[in-house]
């Protein structure tokens, strides 16, 4: 390539888009060519002022989107059944009165809770229909009776405080299995103050050990700190402390873990040490052993 | 983290196997139109945004492109790109809303704020900014700056920098959306760049 062509590829260069021989002659002449060098690095500053122009959409437009899109969508069909779980449900936790009601938007969730009624029928609200319904599965019986598997959803307000059993149970399923983390953190949130009961307790250590999202982990751990010295607890947060990905929880469950100094917990601090690439989580690490009087090496 | 624990909807947002999701959606799964949705949505809603600098246009952009796309979706073809086929409905529909605005519609996108007259767009976004009030000018006349230069392009070549520059789809995939040669998109992108590089020299 000659210097002309080198200024017109620098672009494309910086985009991955010239071939593989295109790709070396520039490179080849960059080397030897001062001025292109020159305008190449020019080239590449543009490139990086360019990149935090990038813009992204603020998220109460995508939700808003998302809402009006689905509502569009059912009204078109009639009958749809992914309105509910389309629906921003933040939108329905934060409209609630600071710490005094828990307002759910129910939708998605509540067929879990469908009860048995006598007489072989099945329904969440007696003289309600669902909203949407859809048939999962269907096998006729000899008595000339069919038996159907029915998906419902419904939407309905549920107002309440989260420690009443109806409320408690929506939380507990929102945090455990809304897709929207922002709403999974919320219903953490709202379940705190109830963090020692048996069914609650589960739930944290699910989400501080499964959760794909950073912010529910770290908002499971914080709700777990009173905790930090239970067996069950301190087992879940060595195993983060291994296998999580993210640097903010390997820290968080470092320091919690620390709090009670035990020899299992020097064992894997240990490990961690020798496996972790975040310099400042190791050092935190390292910290943390020479706090409990341990070796950085297990050996 | 366990693949188990994450919702499906996650999961398919991740585009783990885009083909089956848009099987299932063909025959009528609305779960599975849902995870496409929001697999694509959000680069949808900022390519509209970033090409129309209007967020009630985006809107309009993408309540359209979707509801196209749910409508179209048993004539798919699972040979083709969906992420093509949604883009090229997107350009489409941004390019129209680009030929049909008028003038008083332009002069919306700007507000006056305390540093002047601000992109409508930009005084939303960059409200978030926060520190360094030195770089945040700096940030403000970068973005001033961009925007003027972003204006002067011609539709085609906006598109195409955008998809390549933001989306960062390949020029090849920008021909097939533009229904254009991955040449003409070259040539188009080289524009661009050299406005911006021209336009720019002075924060370089």
């Amino acid at each position: 390539m000659n210097c002309e062509m080198v200024k017109k590829n620098a672009s494309l260069f910086l985009y991955g888009e010239l071939s593989l021989e295109e790709e070396q002659s520039f490179q080849d002449h960059v080397e030897v060519c001062a001025d292109c060098r020159q305008a190449f690095e020019a080239e590449k500053k543009t490139h990086g002022l360019l990149d935090r122009r990038e813009m992204e959409p603020p998220p109460e437009l995508l939700v808003r989107c998302r809402r009006d899109l689905a509502a569009r969508i059912q009204a078109a069909a009639g009958r749809r059944n992914w309105l509910a779980s389309l629906l921003d449900l933040r939108v329905a936790a934060l409209a609630r009165p600071a710490g005094a009601l828990a307002l759910v938007a129910l939708g998605f969730f509540a067929a879990r809770w469908t009860a048995p009624v006598p007489g072989g029928t099945r329904g969440t609200e007696a003289g309600l229909e669902p909203a949407v319904m859809r048939v999962r599965y269907l096998r006729p019986e000899a008595s000339g009776q069919v038996q159907l598997i029915v998906d419902e959803t419904r939407q309905r307000t549920v107002t309440g405080r989260p420690e009443d059993d109806q409320i408690r149970r929506l939380l507990l399923a929102a945090a455990r299995e809304s897709a929207d983390p922002g709403l999974r953190a919320d219903s953490m949130d709202m379940l705190t103050a109830e963090r020692a009961s048996s069914e609650v307790r589960p739930v944290l250590l699910y989400a501080l050990q499964h959760d794909p999202n950073p912010g529910v982990r770290l908002r499971a751990l914080d709700a777990l700190k009173p905790f930090s010295g239970d067996r069950e607890v301190r087992d879940a947060l060595a195993r983060v402390l291994l296998a999580d990905d993210n640097p903010g929880v390997r820290t968080q469950a470092i320091d919690l873990l620390v709090e009670h100094k035990e020899d299992s917990t020097i064992a894997v601090l240990q490990e961690l040490v020798q496996r972790e690439n975040n310099g400042y989580v190791r050092l935190r690490c390292q910290r943390a052993l020479e706090e409990m009087n341990a070796s950085v090496g297990a050996f | 983290m366990n693949s188990e624990a994450t919702p499906a909807v996650d999961s398919a947002a991740e585009g783990v196997n885009e083909a089956a999701l848009i099987r299932a959606a063909q025959k009528g799964d609305q779960d599975a139109f849902e995870a496409l949705v929001r697999a694509h949505d959000r680069g949808v809603l900022r390519l509209a945004m970033n090409l129309l600098r209007s967020h009630e246009d985006a809107y309009d952009v993408y309540q359209e492109a979707f509801l196209r796309v749910h409508k179209n979706l048993h004539s798919f073809r699972l040979d083709a790109s969906f992420q093509t086929w949604l883009y090229r409905i997107v350009t489409n529909l941004c390019l129209d809303h680009l030929r049909k605005r008028n003038v008083r519609r332009e002069e919306s996108m700007v507000v006056e704020t305390e540093d002047g007259v601000r992109d409508r767009v930009d005084a939303v976004t960059e409200s978030r900014e926060t520190g360094d009030p030195q770089r945040a000018l700096l940030n403000r006349q970068l973005g001033a700056r961009i925007q003027a230069v972003l204006g002067e392009l011609t539709a085609r070549e906006r598109t195409v920098f955008q998809l390549r520059h933001y989306e960062g789809l390949r020029l090849r995939a920008i021909g097939q959306i533009l229904g254009t040669s991955e040449e003409a998109a070259k040539t188009c992108l080289f524009r661009a760049t050299q406005k911006m590089r021209v336009a720019l020299g002075d924060f370089v």
